[in-house]
């Protein structure tokens, strides 16, 4: 199975190596991806150095335009696999193979790493915590099955959901507008614990403004992605 | 007997609906968008030519006062207008993202077509070095 590791990345100089690293001490057979989201640090220099395969956006479009972009890159080559992982160091590249059991016995057709899923995540602040909880509670009543992290970045898609994605991927901060639409279509999606870490250096691009947007957007998706009529899935 | 109100809205409406037109013409606004300004332009026009009518509308919504029935109306096409403006900008927004990420991925396709490119006139120098070397 062909597998891709796809790092939607910006302003992310500071970790990208290491991370890099960590993926491919833990999956040396995958192809690794970095999509450079117009970042305005080093990273476009940086790029070519780091023996990946890189794409760059010409203008800043957000994490989820990111992730459309590798997924059509990966779709375009054959891969089987993609593995989004984030470029801050947060998600342990050792639980990717964990990510890829679900895909590989053929049980699910997306597996979300989730900080949540086994009681864990006592590092993430108590009300960041509470704002995902009722999130995720929200998401479990409209999905119709259980959710814990809403906003986890570390996910894996199978071959089903990447030809899905590849034009349907939600803009902006997608996690769980992702999880309404792949329910909507009645994708297989499981949830594997995973112990995330705090970013390995840097600060996060997420302004509180932006904060505000996203959660503004989020409000209105989750009324409005539920109406929607599904597009149609074809199994491969 | 026509008042100065109706003359100013007739011709109000009248150049409103020349400009859009000629707007038009010129290429300046293309056809798709132009419909809601004409749209605009011929009620104003209508309501300017049949002032009864208005008064007749305001009636039945129970204002009393009929030039503000107008204002309503007006009120309510330009509302229209701005919403059509805004689903445009939105769907030219994806557009633009479709866009950026043609261009990222035609731009890395053209690179990874350049290394293998590189790479392979490499082989080719090496073999023909080592070809001259035991010739």
């Amino acid at each position: 199975m062909r597998t891709l590791v796809l790092i939607p990345a910006y302003n992310e100089s500071q970790n990208l190596s290491q991370v890099i690293q960590g993926v491919r001490l833990n999956v040396p057979d995958a192809e690794i991806l970095v999509v450079d989201d117009a970042s305005t640090d080093c990273t476009a220099s940086l790029l070519p150095k780091l023996g990946v395969r890189w794409i760059r956006l010409s203008q800043q479009l957000g994490t989820g335009a990111a992730v459309r972009t590798g997924l059509r890159y990966a779709a375009a080559r054959g891969f089987e696999t993609v593995v989004r992982i984030d470029g801050d160091g947060q998600h342990p590249a050792e639980r990717i193979h964990d990510l890829l059991l679900p895909l590989l016995r053929g049980g699910a057709d997306v597996v979300i790493g989730s900080r949540y899923a086994g009681g864990g995540a006592t590092a993430t602040p108590r009300l960041r915590r509470l704002i995902h909880g009722t999130l995720a509670w929200i998401l479990t009543v409209l999905t119709k099955r259980r959710v814990t992290d809403p906003t986890s970045g570390f996910w894996a898609f199978g071959e089903t959901a990447l030809h899905l994605l590849v034009d349907h991927h939600p803009s902006g901060y997608p996690e769980p507008e992702l999880l309404l639409f792949l329910s909507r279509n009645d994708l297989r999606l499981v949830e594997v614990p995973v112990d995330m870490r705090s970013r390995f250096a840097g600060r996060t691009s997420l302004t509180p403004r932006q904060t505000w947007r996203a959660t503004a957007r989020l409000l209105l998706l989750l009324v409005v992605v539920p109406l929607r009529s599904a597009v149609g899935v074809t199994r491969d | 007997m026509i008042e100065p109100v109706q003359i100013i809205a007739l011709a109000t409406s009248i150049f409103l609906l020349g400009l859009v037109l000629d707007l038009v013409r010129r290429k300046k606004l293309t056809e798709e968008y132009s419909f809601v300004w004409i749209l605009c332009a011929l009620a104003l026009l209508g309501v300017a030519v049949e002032r009864r009518q208005l008064d007749r509308f305001a009636l039945w919504l129970g204002i009393y006062y009929p030039p503000a029935a107008l204002l309503l109306v007006l009120t309510f096409f330009v509302f229209v207008a701005s919403l059509s403006f805004s689903v445009v900008v939105s769907r030219q927004r994806q557009q633009i993202e479709r866009l950026i990420e043609d261009a990222a991925l035609l731009e890395s396709r053209l690179r990874e077509l350049a290394d293998a490119d590189r790479k392979k006139s490499d082989v080719n120098s090496a073999t023909d070095s080592v070809a001259s070397v035991i010739v």
